[in-house]
């Protein structure tokens, strides 16, 4: 059989190490690099497939470098490129943000008067122990980067800064508990269930949920003889503007490479169980559809309301990598 | 629009190198499978990537394949099975 070159992002069936599934949080800087992506290819100035494409010319360097800062090095790249700006004027700006930044030392009235203890021996108090207070842990350098594309692109109208706030807003407030309203929804009424497995997006639209996308989203009923899983072998296609973002673990090279080969192993490690003779199906969010897993509604919550429903909904269920009890 | 694949025809997955960006993954192709759903129709990404002014509109289909068939030496069920979506100039009939 003829062998085929692939691509560094190109990691399903890759043999890897276990999976680290405690989601970690973002920072600010990296909501704020994501905000900027989305509003891009939301707009069309940069579509996220000729962002995939840069990314995936990353070679060696892909996995080397974090997810966040993988993104905002190929914005940049097409950037210029494109000539949206040229790099003298990005260093530019960049310098200015990075001055803007800057955190002064304050310099105390008299700070040889101010003492305090050191191995149980008395000091004077020195600047230098200041500066590193006062400095702390700044941001990394790509948000710098990160900043200096958007300043460059809200300066030539191409987007806002609201644009970003708006979006940076939504991803912590709104898309995570979309798809939670969904699913409690679908527990309590039977017909909409049957709408929901027929055809989510009318369904998740019927309820007044306007996702803003063009992919379309598919909806696959956990049952007694089947179990869902979700993943991206590619890069990390997940419904956002129904979930919220995915999952550090969802992003990581080990779950995306080891999933399709392994789902019971990896299931495993998130502590769920699916015996050898229930089928499971892997479903590889490859291209333009986005997958919203129905898990089974726990048991104890006949008369529950949607919403008391909605609040135990976890988002692990809705990707399929664990069952409610 | 024409769709060259009907639900639950057996399929192939084209074994070819992909001239840059690419949303068939390097694992599913030349594996036989088959047309699980008809998804619709999208605009050709790998010529988007590009910055083609006029990307063709293609058929996109869901296919199913048999873990077994994947993968050599699969640990689980038979009837485990992986589905993805595949653009239609990457299908071919398997006949």
């Amino acid at each position: 059989m003829k062998k085929i070159k692939i691509g560094p992002h190109d990691v399903g069936g890759e043999k890897s190490s276990s999976i680290s599934i405690v989601n970690e949080d973002m920072t600010y800087w990296e909501k704020y690099a994501n905000a900027l992506r989305i509003v891009v290819s939301s707009k069309n100035i940069i579509t996220l497939d000729e962002l995939r494409y840069v990314t995936e010319q990353l070679g060696d360097d892909y996995f080397k470098i974090d997810y966040f800062e993988r993104n905002c090095l190929s914005l940049h790249n097409i950037c210029l490129n494109k000539n949206i700006y040229d790099l003298e004027t990005f260093e530019k700006i960049k310098k200015q943000k990075k001055i803007d930044f800057a955190i002064p030392i304050i310099s105390l009235p008299d700070s040889t008067k101010i003492t305090h203890m050191h191995d149980d021996k008395e000091h004077s108090h020195q600047q230098e122990d200041f500066q590193e207070d006062e400095t702390g842990e700044g941001p990394p350098d790509y948000y710098y980067n990160t900043i200096t594309i958007a300043d460059i692109m809200i300066k030539k109208g191409l987007i806002s800064e609201n644009d970003i706030h708006i979006k940076i807003d939504q991803f912590d407030n709104v898309f995570p508990n979309r798809g939670k309203t969904v699913i409690a929804k679908a527990w309590t009424d039977n017909k909409y269930k049957e709408h929901l497995i027929n055809n989510a997006k009318e369904a998740i639209r019927d309820i007044g949920i306007k996702l803003e996308t063009f992919a379309d989203i598919i909806c696959m009923q956990q049952t007694e003889e089947v179990h869902h899983l979700v993943v991206c072998t590619l890069c990390s296609c997940y419904p956002r503007t129904l979930l919220g973002m995915p999952p550090s673990w969802y992003k990581s090279r080990s779950y995306r490479s080891r999933v399709v080969f392994e789902p019971r192993k990896v299931l495993e490690e998130f502590g769920t169980i699916v015996p050898n003779n229930k089928e499971i199906k892997v479903h590889d969010s490859n291209a333009d559809m986005r997958y919203l897993i129905l898990p089974p509604k726990p048991s104890n919550t006949d008369n529950w309301s949607e919403s008391a429903l909605a609040n135990v909904v976890e988002r692990d269920y809705l990707v399929g990598v664990r069952l409610p009890e | 629009m024409n769709q060259k694949f009907k639900i639950n025809q057996s399929i192939i997955v084209d074994q070819r190198n992909s001239d840059g960006h690419s949303r068939t993954p390097g694992y599913i192709r030349g594996k036989v499978g088959k047309i699980e759903r008809i998804c619709g129709s999208f605009p050709n990404p790998e010529q988007i990537a590009k910055c083609h002014p006029k990307p063709d509109i293609l058929n996109l289909y869901r296919c199913t394949f048999y873990q077994k068939d994947v993968w050599n030496n699969y640990l689980g069920n038979d009837q485990d099975t992986i589905e993805l979506e595949i653009y239609e100039h990457w299908l071919l009939p398997n006949n």
